[in-house]
């Protein structure tokens, strides 16, 4: 699946601050059980939300709470599909190292990318890189 | 939306002293806002002298990758000072993450505190 961007039923733009991202991870995850998705979709989905919001504020948005991160999404019986876009100058998703060669297991950062791909169903990027499509079927 | 998660996702850090090992017990979710928390908690105690750190992890119900960074930086300044970080009885969940990260090649994982205690 390429990246799609097509618009998503909800939008949300929140500060570039992990407070707020948590909220509307919750209300995300919140959707998901209320549609039925299984407590190992939700922790994947949770997992792959964390990961890119992580990302979102401290490589593209270097932490900076003036900027911000816009969430889109669409969470439907079948798939929760989710777009998070910060305001950074984006980067080469292809270029980050693999966080388990054994030289990198001992490091504490650099796994999010991996654990978004080794959790959902399909992960893109946009062109710039400074936007991240997650996509998890319903299990 | 709730403004605030509910209380059953707050991590709590409970910590026992027995000799020289530290005993922390993760409960709750270790989530993106929380995890530079942990991650002071833990360094702040593996920087009191100790031979061991065990990490009880059977009531953590999540954790991402900068919670596991912060156990990271644990086991590194741990190592520093010659002493060892023990992951005792992660759920099903925590464990899968461990495998996927091949963490499992960088810490030992129990089954209870007691095997971690007993193991040298």
């Amino acid at each position: 699946m390429l990246f799609d961007s097509r618009p998503l039923p909800h939008r949300v733009v929140i500060p570039s601050d992990l407070r707020a991202a948590r909220q509307i991870e919750e209300e995300i995850i919140r959707e998901t059980e209320a549609l039925g998705y299984s407590p190992q979709c939700a922790f994947a989905i949770r997992l792959a939300l964390e990961e890119a919001m992580v990302n979102a504020h401290k490589h593209g948005n270097n932490g900076n709470p003036a900027q911000r991160i816009v969430i889109t999404y669409d969470i439907t019986p079948e798939r929760a599909v989710v777009r998070i876009r910060d305001e950074g100058r984006g980067f080469d998703p292809d270029c980050v190292p693999d966080p388990t060669a054994p030289d990198r297991i001992p490091l504490p950062e650099g796994r999010g990318i991996m654990l978004m791909r080794a959790y959902l169903d399909a992960v893109r990027f946009n062109e710039q890189g400074n936007e991240v499509q997650l996509v998890k079927e319903r299990s | 939306m709730s403004n605030v998660p509910s209380s059953a996702d707050v991590l709590r850090i409970d910590v026992e002293r027995r000799d020289d090992t530290a005993i922390i017990r993760l409960r709750g979710s270790a989530n993106m806002d929380v995890a530079g928390d942990l991650r002071e908690r833990l360094i702040e105690l593996v920087d009191t002298p100790m031979d061991q750190l065990i990490l009880d992890l059977s009531e953590l119900q999540f954790v991402s990758s900068v919670g596991l960074g912060a156990i990271i930086a644990a086991h590194l300044r741990c190592r520093h000072h010659n002493c060892v970080v023990k992951l005792v009885a992660p759920p099903a969940e925590i464990l899968e993450l461990l495998e996927v990260t091949k963490l499992t090649n960088l810490f030992t994982i129990y089954g209870s505190v007691e095997s971690a205690l007993a193991a040298q």
